[in-house]
């Protein structure tokens, strides 16, 4: 086992990850550059999406890669629900009380969960679970490299869709500047409950991606919230192609710390990559800063 | 709607009442668990009124209080376990440690606002979290570390029952409120309303906002450390996912947000309505998770339908929290270009 060998296996393992963290983080970041409110139950919204996958998948008893359109559709109608019912309400105050809401959903959540599936962790079945893909000596296990292609396929779909179709140029309008946005014609309410659900349909996605390889249970969501977060504030506001790059990022150092310093070390990778990013960059990767005076 | 105590005098005569019964628990006879919900009480509304200061007066919204508390409760236990040190004692490094932390962390996390602070606070907390697990020699990693009862004392902060911990706590929770008091009423209570109501126009108006948020937020981490070193002798162990985890840090931040986010009582009805609330819930739903319940709904709930916190229903505003200046602008006011 050689140095090289390592460096190499770490920065595959880096990216891999790092795949599924931007997934997530492209998911808080469309409701962030929409709405310009992080979404403090996204990392519950993902572990819902595992446990529908986890009951899809008992019921009908086929892979988890088949569910991932109705899995996308109910997660969807879950983000749907938040907005109606608790985002929608609070829109006339602050941002604050938005994220503090958002973080009451996501107790709620999992709790929910833990009461109907108990706390007890669960695994998702799949032949493909196991399976690893050797490159070069360098072994991937299948359902991280099936993550890899549906991050790029997600992100590329997502980006067609706001760049080309003229829902996607409102969705951007309303970005840009809300105000003016309403005042073309935009219903931009409706534009914000489209970025909550896409938002929430992605976590869903993520967790269904993740589902083969992690356990199941109700706090599962809780570190893969505070890495996307990370992603987001690290790739700049509501920049998509930030939180993608952001995501990788910390992917790589994630498992960098976790082979070469200590493993117990490797989420704190993540947060001093934040840290310091945001010394030498204040407004993240890609931002343009959020004070405008 | 009518405000229960809006009258100064019927104020007074329930405030007195309050304390009486605070202080006169053991005229009920109360058994030891209604103590230990008492010592959860007292130590709640404690550590959210410390939160408050800087989570309230001056809307930063902290998510790593956890972190000051389990420096105190780290601090005191190894200086304890390894040199018999009294917890009491060793508040003052605990202090000294929080104080520097909290410069550490304010001198990044204020460069942001708003949301972004919060996101900082919980990536520095993280990662103070993660450090106590990889310590492995100094903490004990993430199997923690207990204090065994030898016999009672107060120096070494042991006693066989909840009741002299809740009498502790209920002291300094008195000692809390009372600092946050003299805070909101004095030059920089109103410079921290100020940075809530509008940082730019506060600092145009000569106030060095990064400064006096830097000094709030220290003070706040040092009164959480203070309260968690006996909060965490009373539990008699500590582990960084339950003491320097992210959910004890929202759940301090809770207490305030529930009861009144700004105003002096906020986080004591908070914690009064949360603490019991949340223990009825585990006992109905018979499952220790099911308290985390009662804080989203409560939280989802307050926010939607009382902004203002569940004192409001109590009381009228005191003319000191200004969430309405912050309310009118509505999201897309403030932020479009």
């Amino acid at each position: 086992m050689n140095g090289f060998w390592m460096l190499g296996q770490s920065l595959i393992n880096g990216i891999t990850m790092g795949c599924i963290y931007a997934l997530i983080a492209v998911g808080l970041t469309m409701i962030f550059g929409v709405m310009k409110v992080i979404n403090f139950s996204q990392g519950e919204c993902l572990m819902v999406g595992m446990y529908m996958t986890y009951a899809l998948q008992k019921w009908l008893g086929t892979e988890p890669y088949y569910v991932v359109i109705p899995v996308a559709a109910v997660m969807a109608m879950l983000g749907v629900a938040i907005f109606r019912f608790v985002v929608k309400r609070l829109l006339t105050g602050t941002r604050t009380n938005i994220m503090v809401a958002t973080m009451g959903v996501a107790y709620i959540l999992s709790t929910a969960m833990q009461l109907i599936f108990s706390a007890n962790s669960l695994s998702v079945q799949s032949q493909w679970k196991d399976v690893s893909v050797t490159f070069l000596s360098f072994a991937v296990s299948l359902p991280r490299v099936i993550a890899c292609v549906a991050m790029v396929i997600f992100v590329s779909g997502v980006s067609v869709f706001l760049e080309k179709t003229d829902v996607g140029r409102a969705m951007r309008a309303t970005a840009e500047n809300t105000e003016v946005a309403e005042m073309l014609g935009i219903r931009t309410t409706n534009m914000f409950m489209l970025a909550f659900a896409l938002g929430v349909a992605f976590a869903g996605v993520s967790g269904l991606l993740l589902s083969p390889t992690y356990f199941v249970n109700p706090t599962v969501g809780t570190p893969f919230k505070t890495v996307a977060m990370v992603c987001v504030v690290l790739g700049g506001l509501g920049n998509i192609r930030g939180a993608v790059v952001a995501g990788m990022l910390a992917g790589v150092m994630e498992a960098l710390v976790g082979s070469y310093i200590s493993f117990d070390l490797a989420p704190a990778g993540v947060y001093m990559t934040l840290i310091v990013g945001l010394l030498i960059k204040p407004d993240g990767l890609f931002g343009k800063g959020e004070r405008k005076a | 709607m009518i405000k229960l105590f809006n009258n100064k005098k019927a104020r007074d005569v329930a405030l007195i009442a309050v304390l009486a019964l605070l202080f006169g628990l053991p005229v009920f006879k109360p058994s030891n668990y209604i103590y230990a919900v008492a010592v959860m009480f007292a130590a709640f509304a404690a550590l959210g009124t410390a939160w408050n200061i800087i989570g309230g007066y001056a809307s930063q919204i902290s998510w790593c209080h956890a972190t000051f508390v389990a420096i105190g409760g780290y601090t005191s236990f190894l200086l304890y376990r390894h040199f018999g040190v009294s917890p009491w004692i060793s508040m003052i490094p605990a202090m000294a440690i929080s104080a520097l932390v909290a410069i550490l962390i304010g001198s990044i996390s204020f460069r942001h606002r708003g949301v972004f602070f919060s996101l900082t606070t919980i990536a520095f907390g993280e990662t103070f979290r993660v450090w106590l697990n990889y310590q492995k020699n100094l903490t004990n990693g993430s199997s923690g570390l207990v204090v065994t009862f030898k016999q009672s004392s107060f120096v070494n902060l042991m006693f066989r029952s909840p009741k002299e911990y809740y009498y502790i706590l209920l002291v300094m929770l008195l000692i809390c409120l009372f600092i946050s008091w003299k805070i909101q009423r004095s030059r920089m209570g109103f410079y921290l309303r100020a940075i809530k109501a509008d940082e730019d126009a506060a600092m145009s108006l000569g106030i060095e906002t990064h400064k006096v948020k830097l000094k709030a937020f220290v003070i706040s981490a040092m009164m959480a450390c203070c309260i968690g070193v006996v909060y965490t002798f009373y539990m008699s162990y500590i582990d960084p996912t339950n003491t320097a985890g992210t959910d004890f840090s929202t759940k301090i931040g809770t207490m305030a947000l529930v009861g009144g986010v700004g105003t002096l009582s906020g986080p004591v009805f908070g914690a009064a309505i949360l603490i019991p609330l949340a223990e009825i819930a585990n006992i109905l739903l018979g499952s220790s998770g099911a308290g985390m319940l009662i804080y989203g709904l409560a939280l989802v709930l307050v926010i939607m339908f009382r902004p203002k916190g569940v004192r409001s229903f109590f009381l009228s505003d005191d003319g000191q929290s200004n969430i309405n200046v912050l309310e009118r602008g509505g999201i897309w006011k403030r932020f479009s270009k």
